[in-house]
């Protein structure tokens, strides 16, 4: 008896094992995009590095300068995103491999860093735990709610692009990332402008960025490598990568988005990925159920013998 | 339960040298956590946006969570699979348990940004059930309350025998009727630990693109279980050995024995699940000369080590030989989890990180609190079950003259 309890208990372990297996197997449905997602293109052969958008992002965004010292001057000249950088434009490669790239939240379809935290505070707009007044249902802009952080950092564990920044010399410190500049929609404006409105796609002198509808920007997108097959490299990064993003990037012909900085994922979400293998042995909650009921009657029925036993001898 | 396994207070002098030690220890962890309050994080640590975690989640969460399974581990085999001669391991094991866990549940209150905002964790129209933290975190919290309810009958047996009279009526009143409850707070002892410490590595699935390949797999839930007992069997035969060894606490080799077989099984069957998973997922070829597989070496052979010792009849019966395989199999687990969550955690070019001296601090400080909690708790409560000889007088150092009776036994069968 004793023996195929202990048997029971490995059948336990190994049943977790299998069923860890099974989820990964089916598990959740993907994510799509929501028909009136909002989202940006950022098209790396426009972009002449001028960085007028970063600046303007910091404006809109009321974001400190990220001063660095050098030669006797000071500039605010970040070198990563950070607490104080919601968008930054790196440079890779030399000469004729050489492009621009803009780094900035990339408002994933199904996003990790949204599967990933305790109590809704990253959450697409409209979605999150507790009603926010002011947000809309449908744009899938992911958005940051702070009364409900509690700054566990598991966003920024969990972002495949290293998006959410932490601030981390603060007493009362806040994740920071981009937000689409939800705050400067004008509802009087017709289309996605009433909904968001990037400062940095505001600005952009060469329409390197463009905001609008994803849908649209995903047809923009393939109808400029249609039109000029030569200039680019022929993909549209964002469009199934990590499930999708709703920032969408073009780069040039013989240059990986790898090469810029963007890294190659699955088709699939991580988020997608981690739900069903997390859930799968737990069965919709029955299987802590059953396995505490299973126990409970197991504990009580060994020390009832015990009970009984003891009683026995004083008997005798 | 014969009377001579009854657990008693071990008294003695509460400050001897040693805890003066580890309160200084705590002391610089407390000035170190204080600052951390009014200055934030980043000046107290060298964790960044690419290492957001640092050392305290996979070592103060992880490592000490893992450790304090041992209640687990002692519970299984007590109540579940019904061996009553383990009953004596019980006491200390859970005051272990609570104490590893509260150390756990107060680190991340230190490493939390927006701590205030913890107080939010109860309230369940709040909860994104398909993060793996909250699953933690919720289900560490109602673990950490059974943990130290079960801790209650020690101090309740204590507080019955207490000269007040006030202190004496509750402790009477009260232990019986927490015994009758306990069968049910046992159920959620086991279940509790055995869904968050899965979790724990399940933590890490959505971090796909950073973990090294040969660690990131869908068995990390079923990895993480498995090693939780491994390092809680092992934690548990350390954990008597030492109280032998200092209070002459009771030490059943027979008992240590089978544990030890039981902990070689969860030790191979890691193994087996580690090195199966690999090869069915084609992950061998991942294997080569560089630092990964380096790592990957030292942790196999970390499991492999004490999965052959406890298996070994001769190691068995040899305490000096099962403790060494006792921690061999605790470092096993550590290493695997502090490698799973930080060694191989790779964010992206151009992020690196070395633990600041606060953060060593911190869990050092943090760990010698525990075992200072536990010392005090000891000499106060009924926890520790005494060998027949009284108890090692008090304040002498241990292993000196005056060898623990139960340890002449095992040299003579051995």
């Amino acid at each position: 008896m004793r023996i195929s309890r202990r048997g029971l208990l490995k059948g336990t372990v190994a049943a977790g094992a299998a069923g860890a297996l099974a989820g990964a197997a089916h598990g959740r449905e993907a994510v799509e995009p929501e028909p009136d997602a909002v989202g940006m293109l950022f098209d790396s052969t426009r972009c002449v590095g001028c960085r007028a958008c970063q600046s303007a992002c910091k404006t809109a965004n009321g974001l400190h300068p990220d001063t660095v010292s050098a030669n006797g001057g000071v500039y605010d000249a970040p070198l990563d995103l950070n607490a104080s950088t919601k968008t930054i434009i790196k440079t890779f490669g030399s000469g004729e491999g050489q492009a621009f790239v803009k780094q900035q939240c990339m408002h994933c379809v199904d996003p990790p860093c949204v599967s990933a935290c305790m109590l809704g505070a990253m959450h697409k707009e409209g979605e999150g735990k507790r009603p926010i007044r002011g947000e809309k249902r449908g744009t899938g802009v992911v958005v940051y709610d702070p009364y409900t952080c509690t700054g566990c950092r598991y966003c920024q564990i969990a972002c495949p692009f290293n998006v959410p920044k932490f601030e981390w010399r603060a007493a009362f410190p806040l994740i920071v990332k981009c937000e689409l500049c939800r705050h400067r929609a004008d509802p009087s404006r017709p289309g996605p402008l009433a909904l968001a409105n990037p400062a940095c796609a505001e600005v952009c002198p060469r329409r390197a960025i463009v905001y609008g509808w994803r849908r649209e920007l995903l047809a923009e997108a393939k109808r400029r490598i249609a039109a000029e097959p030569r200039r680019y490299n022929g993909h549209v990064y964002g469009e199934h990568e990590g499930g999708g993003t709703q920032v969408l990037c073009l780069a040039g012909a013989g240059i990986s988005f790898q090469d810029l900085g963007l890294r190659a994922l699955p088709d699939r979400s991580a988020a997608r990925f981690s739900e069903s293998v997390s859930h799968a042995p737990y069965l919709h909650g029955l299987t802590p159920i059953a396995l505490y009921a299973a126990i409970a009657f197991v504990v009580r029925r060994n020390e009832r013998g015990h009970e009984a036993s003891r009683r026995e001898e004083e008997t005798r | 339960m014969s009377a001579h396994e009854t657990p008693v207070a071990v008294g003695g002098k509460l400050l001897a040298p040693p805890m003066k030690t580890l309160l200084a220890l705590f002391a610089v962890a407390a000035a170190v956590m204080a600052f951390r309050f009014f200055a934030g994080l980043g000046p107290v640590s060298n964790m960044s946006d690419g290492f957001a975690w640092g050392i305290w989640e996979p070592i103060n969460v992880v490592v000490f969570t893992g450790i304090g399974t041992g209640a687990l581990g002692v519970g299984l085999l007590t109540y579940l699979a019904n061996r009553g001669e383990y009953h004596g391991l019980v006491r200390p094991a859970v005051l272990a348990g609570a104490i590893a866990y509260t150390l756990g549940g107060s680190s991340i209150m230190v490493a939390l940004g927006r701590y205030w905002n913890a107080l939010l964790l109860p309230v369940v129209p709040l909860w994104n059930l398909s993060s793996a933290l909250l699953e933690v975190a919720v289900c560490v919290l109602a673990y950490l309350f059974v943990l130290w309810i079960e801790v209650l009958p020690s101090i309740l047996d204590r507080a019955a025998e207490s000269a007040s009279p006030r202190w004496s009526r509750i402790g009477r009143r009260w232990a019986p009727r927490l015994a009758r409850a306990m069968p049910y707070l046992i159920g959620l002892a086991m279940v509790l630990p055995v869904m968050h410490q899965s979790s724990l590595g399940g933590l890490m699935l959505i971090a796909e693109p950073k973990v090294h390949p040969l660690w990131h797999t869908a068995l990390l839930p079923a990895l993480f279980l498995v090693s939780c007992l491994s390092m809680g069997y092992g934690a548990v035969v350390a954990l008597v050995t030492i109280l032998n060894l200092a209070w002459n606490a009771k030490l059943d080799p027979r008992l240590l024995a089978t544990l030890a077989r039981v902990n070689s099984g969860f030790l191979f069957f890691f193994l087996a699940l580690r090195l199966g998973d690999l090869a069915w997922a084609g992950k061998l070829p991942l294997l080569g000369f560089d630092v990964t597989t380096l790592l990957f070496v030292v942790e196999l052979c970390l499991f492999l080590a004490p999965a052959a010792m406890f298996a070994v009849p001769a190691v068995q019966r040899n305490r000096g030989r099962m403790f060494g395989a006792a921690l061999l199999a605790v470092a096993a687990g550590a290493v695997y989890r502090v490698d799973t969550y930080l060694s191989v955690f790779r964010p992206g070019p151009g992020w690196s990180y070395f633990p600041s001296l606060g953060e060593i601090a911190v869990t050092v400080g943090m760990g010698a609190a525990g075992i200072a909690l536990f010392i005090v708790i000891c000499r106060l409560f009924p926890i520790v079950v005494v060998g027949k000889r009284p108890a090692v007088a008090r304040g002498r150092a241990p292993g000196a003259p005056g060898r623990p009776p139960e340890l002449e036994r095992m040299r003579t069968s051995a």
